[in-house]
């Protein structure tokens, strides 16, 4: 292996860093009495150290500073296998490092030693196998790596030996993706016989100078591949089961940083390779965009288990991002590449900005989760006292995750908004029709998203604990709070230099669309972003920031003057109007959103069974049962009747084995003739 | 725009917040038969609020003390570039129709969960009612200004205040009465008054915002009223500047801006009257009604954006 310069130096690091890191508590299992540090702490912290190696690789890659590859001779004929990131895998190299260092970070060993070393073993492979993911540069080595990543995690979600969820999660999680990786690996196979040769170069080149047919099937397989990883509709169904199931500094890896692989493959194999994406291309993407944003939004909103809640809200997201990148095709094809590169721009800030806040969601409530000792909302309650450090990360987490201005979430939808109406007026083609629809599913998908997670938070950190687990929990240990604490300010940076932070995706942006200029995303040197025209509308985050807290000393300033010296703020029990109320009085999960699930009923198609189980008076029954759930829609009409199928002819198939010596010779003589006759 | 400008009219919209509601109560009280209170009780009320003592709840975390002042504070903010009398825009660099709407979202969050704070059940239900609705109210308010946003190939307030000026012929068109309408709705539903709540309603089965303040008091709440004031005069002054946008300065002259600032008030004045014949002729809505009605506002607002498309092809 040649190491060129600091960052091939930097990424080698990382990429040794982190195999030791999944070495070290296997091979510790196999002396006899191996110090403590070795099994837990110091692959931890070293995992932890090679993601920020990784993160620095990903911000010089940002700003142009691309090595030449690492490469690597396996042994295998033909060319080496190289690794090294480019301008557009830089923001995902960069958000992989930043939430990788912090999912170690907060990587506590919990329950038995053996399963501790065993998890961090494996977190540790998973995330080397998604960073040679991110910077492969050759196709074999992808493929192995993309298949490890899903392999890898799967494991993971499958980690809790006792829970049939998790396996029944990791089970459903495979088949979809080996489904998706299929597709992918035809394709790319398909595309490296044609070019002669593994390398990335040589495929974009021999891509680009395909037939039109020929490179759009291409591209489609790949899009199909890649939509499984990006969890759009109707591929969605693996990831609120998957995701959920992981340990949290998993969860967040997952959510934060794995979902974004699949929009990492899109832009590089439907869109660069072949310089540019398949015409419907955008459409499809567009409309698979806005269904995921509406059902992931909708089902966060009545979900009641923490963590599949955030688990919906990625899909979400997920639908947020193929909604920008489908308008960037619409637009790039009819010709705006000005407005286009704001779509652009949108899906890859948001990209990160996403991760950010989705890795702090699922570290903190995590943590909130097994303090509490119940994934179930309505086991928790009052944490914000109990666990002040998580509290506070899951505070910010959630209202970026709201899209609140000046955070790491809101920029993203106001570029998305923006090239919609730029897009508009610009009498974009198709986007004339879709625009006003687009913009208003993004509106209502915000507006569900926020009744989710005010859901969470309120639910799960404020009012009165619900349980004695709840009542009695203690807050993270002080290595994973600090993680927490320190990792929250990724998000509000992200979200209040919006401007800067747009302009830094110049080099991915330049890469997919070489005519854009993104210097023209920032104005006024860096303080307001603006959609590329001069005559547009802008806004400034971190103004609107100083504008609030400057407004709200100036009331404190006031309140402060009309009250003199007196402060009086007096603790007392809540009052509800007077009346005495115990810990249930409070507001369920279940029922926050009850008006919601009402709302949409027609939609949900939700259940609900209430059963009398001891009858007191004609009146007043004595004990109830209620119970309320929400269909999986998707599952029971869309995946069951294919999987009954695929099981009713398996069913069918064994018919054929008998058993019977005999019969089986005549099937290969059958066999036989029927070749012969075909091959006349 | 000039400093001063933006100043003079944040300051406005701050100070003639509370008059608005003096106002309304005024009307209502006079169609009532009653005398009513003076219009300026609830300036006395604020004072007298903010001199009383403030009562947490023991189990209010840390962020119940700073909602109260992050709201006033975000209220505030939406003044400095709403259009109030000119379509100058003000601080137009930090703030537009999204930011407006998430900054009003965002107000929404803080008070959702500051309403969970207590752990008591009516701050769970007007949480609950009031998530809801704002989830159907808010894509409405989006999409209605979003239909004049399309026009105005812009997402500046102030620029679009300007182009629906320029244009008087289009204000009769159907795209704009219809998202007028859902507009409309969507601020009598926003500021919590008759048919989707009773501003004055202490009955807690009925109450939506009301409830969630029921937990909060003394300069906590002054804050939150005075918050909600300014917030319910900026969607009025965008319904009565961007939608009607008659009189409106486009200079800085003085004799301009006191012809811009009369019609201003007029509007207000004409709001307050709807809003108090309405209070005063039509009942609560059942809250299982209220879906449907602001449902109504989510469709005419997309029929408005539709027919806005099909018409201009």
């Amino acid at each position: 292996m040649s190491l060129t310069g600091l960052d091939g130096v930097l990424l080698a690091g990382a990429v040794f860093g982190l195999a030791v890191a999944m070495l070290l508590p296997v091979l510790a299992t196999l002396v006899p009495s191996p110090p403590a540090a070795l099994r837990h702490a110091a692959p931890r912290a070293l995992a932890a150290g090679s993601c920020v190696l990784a993160a620095v690789v990903g911000m010089r890659a940002l700003a142009g500073a691309t090595p030449p590859p690492l490469a690597w001779w396996p042994g295998f004929p033909g060319q080496p296998f190289t690794l090294g990131p480019d301008a557009l895998s830089a923001p995902f190299v960069m958000l992989f490092g930043a939430v990788g260092a912090a999912s170690f970070a907060a990587h506590a060993p919990i329950g038995s030693e053996r399963g501790a070393s065993a998890r961090l073993a494996l977190h540790a492979g998973f995330a080397l196998a998604m960073l040679a993911a991110f910077t492969a540069r050759h196709v074999l080595l992808f493929l192995v790596a993309w298949e490890a990543m899903t392999l890898l995690s799967a494991a993971l979600v499958a980690h809790d030996t006792r829970s049939s969820r998790g396996r029944g999660a990791a089970y459903v999680y495979l088949a979809i993706s080996h489904a998706g990786a299929a597709c992918i690996a035809l394709a790319l196979f398909t595309l490296s016989a044609q070019a002669g040769s593994f390398q990335f170069e040589a495929l974009a080149a021999t891509y680009a100078r395909l037939p039109a047919a020929e490179a759009a099937r291409l591209a489609w397989w790949f899009t199909a591949g890649f939509s499984v990883k990006l969890a759009l509709l109707p591929l969605h169904v693996w990831l609120p089961m998957a995701h959920p199931e992981a340990p949290a500094p998993v969860s967040a890896m997952l959510s934060g940083v794995m979902v974004k692989a699949g929009l990492y493959g899109l832009l590089r194999f439907a869109w660069q390779m072949p310089g540019a994406p398949p015409a419907h291309w955008g459409t499809v993407l567009v409309l698979a965009g806005i269904a995921s944003m509406i059902a992931g939004a909708l089902y966060a909103a009545v979900e009641a288990d923490a963590k599949r809640l955030l688990a919906y809200s990625t899909l979400k997201n997920a639908g947020v991002l193929a909604l920008a990148v489908g308008l960037a095709a619409l637009l790039a094809e009819a010709g705006q590449r000005d407005i286009a590169g704001v779509a652009l721009a949108a899906a890859l800030y948001h990209a990160v900005g996403h991760g950010f806040a989705k890795a702090l969601a699922f570290l903190s409530v995590g943590e909130a989760v097994h303090a509490g000792g119940s994934r179930h909302l309505d086991h928790l309650g009052g944490l914000a006292n109990r666990m002040p450090r998580t509290s506070i990360a899951a505070l910010v987490s959630t209202l970026a995750l709201c899209g609140l201005p000046a955070l790491s979430c809101f920029a993203g939808e106001w570029l998305v908004f923006q090239s919609l109406i730029l897009g508009y007026s610009a009498g974009a083609g198709q986007l004339r029709l879709v625009a006003p629809f687009a913009g208003a599913a993004l509106a209502l998908a915000s507006a569900l998203a926020v009744a989710a997670l005010v859901k969470l938070y309120g639910i799960a950190f404020l009012g009165r604990p619900r349980t004695a687990e709840a009542a009695a929990a203690h807050d993270a240990p002080r290595v994973v709070g600090l993680t927490l604490l320190s990792f929250t300010a990724l998000p509000v940076l992200w979200g209040l230099a919006a401007p800067v932070m747009a302009l830094t995706l110049a080099a991915p942006l330049g890469a997919l669309l070489p005519d854009f200029d993104a210097a023209r995303l920032a104005g006024e040197a860096g303080f307001t972003l603006l959609p590329a025209r001069v005559d547009g509308s802008s806004i400034a985050p971190a103004a609107v920031a100083l504008l609030v807290a400057l407004f709200a000393l100036l009331a404190l300033a006031w309140l402060r003057g009309a009250r003199g010296q007196r402060r009086v703020l007096r603790r007392a029990p809540s009052w509800t109007c007077g009346a005495a109320t115990d810990t249930r009085a409070q507001y369920t999960a279940l029922g926050l959103t009850k008006p919601l699930r009402l709302i949409f009923e027609p939609v949900l198609r939700s259940t609900r069974e209430l059963d009398v189980l001891e009858e007191g008076s004609p009146y007043f029954a004595r004990r109830l049962r209620y119970r309320s759930a929400v269909p999986a829609v998707f599952e029971r009409w869309l995946y069951q009747p294919f999987v009954q199928a695929v099981v009713w002819t398996s069913e069918q198939a064994r018919r054929l084995q008998t058993g019977s010596l005999h019969l089986y010779l005549a099937y290969l003589l059958a066999t036989l003739v029927g070749l012969l006759l075909w091959g006349r | 725009m000039h400093a001063g400008a933006i100043v003079l009219q944040t300051v406005l919209l701050v100070a003639l917040a509370p008059l608005w509601n003096g106002v309304v109560a005024r009307i209502k009280a006079r169609l009532q038969m009653r005398r009513g209170s003076p219009v300026l009780q609830r300036y006395r009320d604020l004072l007298k609020l903010a001199g009383k003592e403030t009562v947490l709840s023991e189990h209010a975390s840390p962020l119940a003390r700073v909602t109260p002042y992050l709201m006033l504070g975000a209220a505030v903010t939406l003044c400095t570039w709403t259009p109030v009398l000119t379509t100058r825009p003000g601080l137009a660099f930090a703030g537009d129709l999204v930011m407006t709407v998430a900054l009003l979202a965002a107000m929404r969050v803080l008070l959702a969960l500051l309403a969970l704070e207590a752990g008591t059940t009516f701050g769970g239900m007007s949480a609950s009612r009031h998530l809801a609705l704002s989830a159907l109210a808010e894509p409405a308010l989006m999409m209605a200004i979003f239909t004049l946003a399309l026009n105005a190939h812009s997402t500046d307030l102030a620029r679009i205040a300007a182009a629906v000026e320029a244009a008087p012929a289009a204000w009769i068109s159907p795209s704009h009465l219809l998202a007028l309408t859902a507009v409309w709705i969507v601020v009598v539903s926003e500021t919590g008054r008759v048919p989707v709540d009773n501003p004055v309603t202490h009955l807690e089965l009925t109450m939506i915002h009301e409830g969630m303040t029921l937990d909060v008091s003394g300069h906590h709440l002054a804050l939150l009223e005075w918050a909600g004031a300014v917030r319910q005069l900026v969607l009025l002054t965008l319904v009565a500047n961007l939608f009607l946008p008659w009189g409106i300065a486009d200079t800085l002259e003085p004799a301009a801006l006191g012809l811009a600032l009369l019609a201003w008030l007029g509007k207000l004045l004409l709001f307050a009257v709807v809003v108090a014949l309405t209070e005063s002729l039509t009942a609560k809505m059942r809250l299982f009604r209220v879906p449907e009605f602001l449902g109504m506002a989510f469709l005419l607002a997309l029929i408005a954006l539709t027919s806005d498309t099909l018409t201009r092809g």
